[in-house]
């Protein structure tokens, strides 16, 4: 009996151990949806991939600085390339964690803009590269969304609409960290929304965030998780939700969900790709980089993930090739990034955040605990 | 349990009454378990039945979710998700570190039970107190407590950081579950033992052990339910390639609320019915051989 | 004396017995402690010394000292009242531009605690110094980023200027110090621990007090029944114990949500109106009862071991002489279980305190506990001294209730089912 229990349970551990596979590049990234979409646009069509020579391993992390800088003081690069928030970015970049890149033999845009020129200023005054260590990825964002069936007569436009509980009465979902939900309540102020970041950062601009955010005490049903607010709209919990657009888009695209988009006032934080430094790979991984950031990669990602292209020139070739999302609807309407949408955006500032972060944090628990 | 003949009518309905609240106690304890089992069987990728389900039509369910726990990918399943083998994975790693935490755990929690149980232990009740702390200290304290300490040495974001962190929390259960066994253990045993000649090691493995070994087992299955269980300390010291299921299933339920943590889910339950029936049996011979209730 | 000498009893080697007795006892005493050493340094090795180091923590503040030692010595003559004079500037200068890197990431993550701005300005001003050659550095220092020129910033070091700070415990219940070090409340806005502990503490009690009325009823039936049937009932207490706690919080979160089991049952019996679905979770409510549930055990168990030793007589005996059989349970059968109760209650009053997964997954908002601010300044804002305070707080008043229950039960008396 104990023999077959042992043999049995070796058998199991030997399967286990068989199932982790072999790969010669590994990619780290955020998983779930977002790492899927990278895959079938960069991975699969990366030209040493395809004739069978390299084998990409993905990777999923939580983000942050803490693996990459184990490894690099160890010695022991195992990443290969990773995909970053902003903030990593420069902070890495400036501790040396990452391999800086020569941006110079990247591939132009299609109107003969250089590389760097081609990742456009978007009215907040972020262009180009945020650190020389970081190829650009794609914008995500907080947007507002909404059920239009909630509204039958008039429709929420503005987000000063999602601030006024008389003129549309509900509750509104908010997630429970004070990002972007700050830079909101500014726009609707009135605070134009290439100013917002400005007035933030100046005296006493927090506090007109939190005053406009009095308006919507008692109206909040907070979530912590991407997978929540969704939920909370489509069951009719709330009847207005800040959500992830990426979230948004694949509820609508892929399962047929109907919500609206109020674009105004949407909060752009970006993803970008680095190296760590000293990474074993490194001529490959900057081959990598060069294919993942080429207009026709950066459209082919949005196939399947509606964030937008950081690279102006990859929406260009979707706007060309409607219906572009892989099962055959239009994806621009769904898209964070058209020139249009950009005008009325905020682009969060990473490194003031970095500094207030902590503070605001406990203020937007407090103002959560007054939420009843 | 009949109720005596004399009860009056109005004992018999609050007798009754009783009874009913204890099922619904009974049933809000193991409703919640078992209602995932058919959900994980689910064809749609949502969390509730679905009308189909209800009405059991044979396309309602399926094992999609099934293969996506074990990496298995076909290219019909919806592509909302990435194939990964990110459970199996996760398995792998909550057995590695499960296993050595719970061999660690049983050998020094055996070895220290034996001492505690033995009549001359000096300093007994305070040892015990301090033996047993990483069961009473909460989670999250021990788990930061550990993060700063181990992080000076290196040991964040490894499998030895985490399987010491692991061991420590699994020896308060070996200890007590021996200790309950030794203490109806006739020490007479051992000395007939040595004076038949027999060494303290022949001793230990011929005579002491077989007896304590229920309680050394049990001890070990509480050791390794709480490391594979355990994800506080995981979320803190682990790094991605130190991913466990529970882990796994925290970031799932987080970010990408799929079926398939119900399919992990259904595993876990499984296993802990497996162990559950296995300390129960060895409790109950324990009760048997020696009338020790472990 | 001759006699005293006959009285001794000597072995057969011609040891005295007592002295002989007595070496054994020793050696017993020593082998039984030699079994009990590896694990006991094992645990104070991995276990106690962390935590013991990260209650040091708390009050640490020799970091930030070793980075700007002079300016801190200039710092204690200043008067605060306007900005300090070129010395200080240039010893600011001078520690910025020599320090080392890492270490100066450190200090300005520490100085970003006590007035936000602090990271940025010290990194910008690490990198943007090199370029200035020479003094005065005031002005120089000031047109490299005019937060130099702030007093509040200089103001804010003050409380820094000690190796030692309890600055975190204050923050931890929301004071803190002023410029001048005195103790101040908080600015309203940022009151947020204090509520948070009454928070934590309100649940647990709550969750505690649940698991009582839920708990009592089966333990006393599971103690009666014939161990045949209480065996087979058991098992629905123990499978939840073994169960895992993400598997039965995930059950919970589709039960409780808006579409899920529970609200969907009740539409379907046409209790309450389909678009009535009642919020369950991400709320205090979904807390609660996910908590309840996973806790029960915990309660149960205890319970049962201390009715399991209950005779049965006393009741029967008060029954015979006539009690209400409600009054006799009341007055001969409670008293006997309290320690049952006290076990069950900080058992579970302890895990609760101390939760985090769970109130994380199913308590959206109202889910952020104490065990929440812990983790999130241990792996968000990096503020461990604030981490180890939350968490020595925590700890002492866990390691009493540990003492209570000492007290009334005894530590050797927990039972696993």
């Amino acid at each position: 009996m104990f023999k077959l229990i042992k043999i049995a349970f070796l058998g199991a551990i030997g399967m286990v151990f068989a199932a982790t596979a072999y790969a010669d590049f590994t990619f780290v990234s955020w998983g779930g949806a977002y790492t899927m979409s990278q895959q079938k646009g960069y991975i699969d069509t990366w030209g040493p991939v395809k004739d069978g020579s390299t084998k990409v391993s993905v990777e999923n992390y939580n983000g942050g600085l803490g693996e990459v800088k184990a490894q690099v003081e160890s010695g022991n690069v195992t990443w290969d390339v990773v995909d970053i928030l902003p903030v990593d970015a420069i902070n890495g970049c400036d501790e040396g964690l990452l391999e800086e890149l020569d941006f110079s033999s990247w591939e132009k845009a299609p109107n003969g803009d250089s590389f760097l020129d081609s990742i456009p200023e978007n009215g907040t005054g972020v262009s180009g590269t945020i650190s020389p260590c970081a190829a650009p990825q794609i914008w995500w964002t907080y947007v507002v969304i909404f059920d239009p069936k909630a509204f039958p007569g008039k429709k929420p436009k503005r987000m000063k609409d999602f601030f006024d509980v008389e003129k549309f009465p509900g509750k509104r979902g908010v997630h429970t960290w004070p990002q972007a939900i700050l830079e909101m309540a500014l726009v609707a102020d009135g605070v134009k929304p290439n100013k917002v970041n400005k007035i933030l950062q100046s005296t006493g601009g927090t506090d007109r965030a939190f005053a406009k955010l009095e308006e919507l005490k008692g109206h909040v049903v907070h979530w912590s998780a991407g997978a929540q607010p969704l939920e909370l709209v489509s069951s009719g919990e709330v009847v207005m939700s800040i959500v992830y657009n990426g979230r948004a888009g694949a509820a609508i695209l892929s399962e047929g969900a109907s919500f609206d988009y109020i674009w105004e006032g949407q909060v752009l934080d970006g993803d970008w790709v680095a190296i760590p430094k000293g990474s074993k790979n490194k001529a490959e991984a900057i081959e990598f980089l060069k294919h993942a950031t080429t207009c026709a990669s950066q459209a082919e990602q949005a196939k399947y993930i509606t964030y937008g292209p950081m690279r102006s020139c990859g929406n260009d070739i979707i706007k060309k090739n409607e219906p572009w999302f892989h099962n055959g609807i239009a994806v621009l309407p769904h898209m964070p990034t058209t020139k249009k949408r950009m005008k009325k955006s905020v682009v969060t500032d990473p490194v003031w955040w970095a500094d207030h972060n902590a503070e605001l944090k406990e203020q937007w628990a407090a103002w959560m605990a007054g939420n009843k | 349990m009949a109720l005596p003949t004399y009860t009056t009518t109005g004992q018999r309905i609050g007798y009754y009454t009783y009874l009913f609240y204890c099922g619904l106690v009974f049933f809000f304890l193991i409703a919640p378990i078992f209602m995932i089992v058919p959900l994980s069987f689910n064809q749609s990728p949502f969390f509730g039945f679905t009308p189909e389900m209800l009405r059991f039509e044979p396309e309602a369910f399926s094992l999609r979710w099934y293969r996506q726990m074990l990496g298995i990918c076909r290219p019909d399943d919806i592509i909302t998700t990435v194939c990964t083998n990110k459970w199996m994975i996760g398995t792998k790693n909550s057995f590695i570190i499960g296993l050595a935490a719970t061999f660690l755990a049983t050998a020094l929690g055996t070895t220290a039970a034996l001492g505690l149980s033995r009549p001359h232990m000096p300093f007994k009740g305070t040892l015990m107190a301090l033996l047993i702390s990483p069961m009473i200290v909460p989670l999250i304290i021990t788990a930061a407590g550990i993060f700063f300490f181990y992080a000076k040495f290196g040991l964040v974001g490894t499998y030895t950081g985490l399987i010491l962190a692991h061991t420590a929390l699994g020896t308060p259960f070996v200890v007590i579950t021996v200790t309950a066994t030794l203490t109806g253990f006739d020490t007479n045993l051992i000395r007939a033992s040595q004076s038949l000649g027999a060494d303290t090691m022949r001793t230990f493995f011929k005579v002491i052990m077989p007896l304590i070994l229920p309680g050394v087992i049990s001890g070990a299955l509480f050791a390794f339910i709480t490391s594979f269980d355990e994800v506080v300390v995981v979320l803190f010291l682990g790094s991605v390639e130190q991913q466990t299921i529970p882990r796994q299933m925290w970031s799932g339920i987080r970010q990408e609320i799929s079926p398939v943590i119900l399919c992990m889910a259904t595993c876990l339950v499984i296993l802990s019915i497996f162990l559950l029936t296995t300390v129960e049996l060895l409790r109950r011979r324990a009760e048997r051989l020696r009338g020790i209730r472990l | 004396m001759n006699q005293a000498a006959k009285a001794e009893i000597l072995t057969t080697d011609g040891i005295p017995l007592k002295v002989s007795l007595r070496r054994a006892e020793r050696i017993n005493k020593f082998r039984a402690f030699a079994l009990v050493l590896p694990l006991t340094l094992f645990i104070i090795i991995t276990f106690v010394i962390p935590i013991i180091a990260m209650l040091t923590r708390s009050v640490d503040d020799k970091q930030i000292n070793t980075v700007f030692p002079k300016t801190f010595e200039l710092y204690k003559q200043w008067d605060r009242k306007e900005l300090p004079t070129e010395e200080m500037y240039a010893t600011m200068f001078g520690e910025i531009v020599n320090a080392d890197k890492r270490a100066i990431g450190k200090a300005s993550t520490r100085m970003n605690y006590s007035k936000s701005g602090w990271k940025s300005l010290i990194k910008k001003s690490k990198r943007k110094f090199k370029k200035i050659k020479e003094g005065p550095y005031k002005e120089q220092m000031i047109a490299v980023d005019k937060r130099w020129g702030e007093i509040g910033f200089w103001k804010a070091l003050g409380e820094m200027a000690d190796p030692i700070t309890f600055g975190y415990f204050l923050n931890a219940v929301d004071l803190k110090y002023d410029s001048n070090k005195e103790i101040i409340r908080q600015p309203e806005n940022r009151r947020i621990y204090n509520y948070t502990w009454y928070k934590t503490v309100k649940i647990s009690v709550l969750v505690t007090l649940f698991c009582l009325i839920l708990g009592y009823p089966i333990a006393y039936l599971l103690a009666t029944l014939p161990l045949k049937y209480s065996n087979l009932l058991m098992i629905f207490v123990l499978l939840p114990f073994w169960t895992s706690l993400l598997v039965r919080t995930v059950s919970w979160i589709i039960i409780l949500m808006k579409k899920g089991v529970f609200n969907s049952i009740l539409v379907w019996a046409g209790i309450i109106a389909d678009e009535n679905r009642m919020q369950l979770i991400y709320n205090e409510t979904g807390t609660l009862i996910a908590m309840t549930q996973i806790l029960l055990p915990f309660m149960v168990l205890p319970l049962y071991a201390v009715m399991k030793t209950i005779s049965p007589t006393y009741m029967r005996a008060a029954l015979n002489l006539g009690a209400h059989p409600m009054h006799a349970f009341y007055r001969i059968y409670m008293p006997q279980t309290v320690p049952g109760i006290s076990a069950g209650g900080l058992l579970v009053f302890v895990l609760a305190i101390g939760y985090f997964i769970t109130p994380e997954l199913v308590g959206g908002a109202d889910g952020q506990l104490i065990g929440h601010w812990i983790a999130y300044h241990l792996k968000s804002t990096l503020n461990w001294g604030l981490c180890a305070a939350l968490g020595t707080i925590l700890l002492v008043v866990m390691l009493a209730l540990y003492w209570v229950y000492n007290k009334v039960v005894g530590i050797e008396n927990i039972k696993l089912g």
